[in-house]
């Protein structure tokens, strides 16, 4: 699903974020990425959403080599992703319902088509109820399952999560990575950056360590 | 690597991108419904703000337009005195007047010449004394000394045109001399010409100012909604989507605007006309000024909207290079 073929990436020209990045995520696979803040989680992130370009090696979603998608089919291809960030990155002006439909009036989905999907959305992380609230009546738990469920709502293949538990407590912690792994059970390849060790500990997932830009452990928590 | 436009990571995705042409073409529609009602909402909410704005592009669309319409008129007289423009020959003073009758003929036949009317020394003698209520003194003259003349239209009143075919008469056999009096025809060509330019230089620099305008406006908002541009960019939206409302909302600044210039125009036309229609009575003269027609309302309301678009448009585009998602 996600293949990184000696990754660099630098900016400026100077700072190297990334260095010689190689690995692979099978189709399906549950993949944690960890290691201290500035250690490229993000930037990694971001060359998968093709927010960026590697400037040495390839990195290959499903195959193709994104880097050499136009600008023009770029958004297509960020369709096919669903993405959680850690501020969830909500829209305050409007309801939680169109919040979560927002990916799916950006493809133009019938509006009864969209609201079948939206609920079952908003059922599967438990906020149906509160579809007509704004995100700000909303706690921050609750505001990063209203992320999550735009970011599944597309039905993506691929969801990539940057810090998805960062301001939360380790209760509702659990409970987000819970529902990462249900979305997972049903074939989703999920990719989470994640510098919440103890957590991750527990979830028995493969996990890439990266350190100052290089990946220094590739393991699977016992 | 496949040439594929779309790569798509799964069969799911797949489906969910290869929707019936025809439901895209839906969905598409949907949203421009939906921007076009929800940037008019928008303007609606902030309405002294979008009037100021609407009002900024009325005020510059209206000296343009005043002055377009003040130089239509001024071409149609323009045109009337040019109709007005002919050129006299004078017979010399032995042509008998059958003779006048056949260089009449002869000159009426020449290729650059619309009409002619022939005056005979005797018809212009009496034209001369009406004219100058001179009877007694001219009856007792016992030979006519005034020459037959041929009153000569061109078809082309190009001052030119009108040279050319002026020495052209002058060769005829049994005519003395052609005059032709361009210099007014000249002066006032040049006067239109000068308008002309005027009114394209007001119009280009004014239609850049309401560009500016909505620009500037156009900017403002972006800029408010910067955060939910850079969430929409980042899960898929097309620049063609991020513009959009931005391009409705351009447009119907442009819209207001021109049917504000539109009331202006017909207002201050109201408001003239009677000083206008007095003075021009004073000459002796009747001329009312003109006002836009329904083809004229649609240019004028047209042009602002399309001003207003293009406004947006390009400010939207400048911002949208420097919005980019972190």
């Amino acid at each position: 699903m996600i293949d990184f073929e000696h990754v660099g990436k630098r900016y400026g020209g100077r700072f190297e974020a990334l260095a010689n990045i190689d690995f692979r995520v099978r189709r399906g696979e549950m993949v944690f990425l960890t290691g201290h803040s500035g250690a490229g989680k993000s930037s990694l992130l971001r060359l998968i959403m093709r927010l960026e370009r590697p400037s040495r090696g390839r990195v290959l979603v499903a195959g193709h080599d994104i880097a050499r998608l136009h600008a023009s089919q770029v958004p297509f291809y960020r369709r096919q992703i669903g993405v959680v960030f850690q501020d969830h990155q909500l829209l305050f002006d409007r309801s939680i319902y169109h919040n979560v439909a927002l990916p799916l009036d950006i493809q133009g989905v019938e509006p009864r088509e969209a609201a079948r999907r939206v609920r079952a959305a908003l059922d599967k992380v438990g906020l149906l109820h509160r579809e007509k609230a704004l995100p700000i009546e909303l706690s921050g738990g609750e505001q990063q399952r209203v992320g999550i469920a735009r970011a599944v709502v597309n039905k993506p293949s691929l969801l990539l999560a940057d810090e998805p538990t960062g301001n939360l407590d380790p209760q509702l912690s659990a409970d987000i990575m819970t529902l990462f792994e249900d979305f997972n059970r049903i074939g989703t390849t999920v990719m989470i950056a994640s510098h919440d060790l103890a957590l991750i500990a527990r979830l028995h997932h493969r996990i890439l360590r990266l350190r100052d830009g290089r990946l220094v452990a590739d393991e699977v928590a016992a | 690597m496949s040439p594929r436009p779309t790569p798509s990571p799964t069969p799911r995705g797949a489906r969910t991108h290869r929707r019936q042409p025809r439901s895209r073409l839906r969905g598409w529609a949907r949203h421009h419904r939906l921007m076009c009602q929800d940037s008019a909402w928008r303007l609606f909410r902030a309405p002294v703000g979008s009037l100021l704005t609407m009002l900024a592009i009325a005020i510059a669309l209206v000296l343009p337009a005043a002055l377009w319409l003040t130089l239509d008129s001024a071409q149609l007289l323009d045109a009337e005195l040019e109709e007005s423009a002919t050129l006299t020959v004078y017979l010399a003073a032995q042509v008998e007047e059958a003779q006048a009758v056949r260089i009449d003929e002869a000159l009426a036949a020449h290729e650059g010449v619309a009409n002619t009317r022939l005056i005979t020394a005797a018809e212009g003698m009496a034209e001369f004394q009406q004219a100058l209520g001179l009877t007694d003194a001219l009856g007792s003259l016992d030979t006519n000394p005034l020459p037959a003349s041929i009153v000569v239209t061109p078809r082309e009143p190009e001052p030119q045109a009108m040279r050319v075919l002026g020495e052209s008469l002058e060769q005829v056999n049994g005519v003395d001399e052609v005059r032709l009096d361009l210099a007014w025809v000249e002066r006032l060509r040049h006067l239109g010409e000068l308008g002309r330019r005027v009114a394209l230089a007001l119009g280009v620099l004014f239609g850049g100012g309401v560009l500016l305008v909505v620009g500037n406006t156009i900017r403002l908002a972006v800029e408010s909604r910067r955060q939910e541009i850079e969430v929409v960019t980042l899960i898929g939206a097309t620049h063609a989507f991020v513009r959009r409302p931005f391009l409705y909302s351009g447009a119907w600044y442009g819209l207001g605007g021109g049917l504000i210039a539109w009331g202006l125009l017909a207002l201050g036309g109201e408001w003239l006309a009677a000083p206008v229609a007095t003075l021009a009575a004073s000459y002796g003269a009747s001329f009312s000024l003109p006002h836009l027609g329904p083809g004229g309302s649609a240019i004028l309301v047209g042009c602002s909207i399309l001003l207003g678009w293009l406004g947006a448009w390009i400010a939207v585009s400048r911002h949208l290079a420097s919005i980019r998602p972190r």
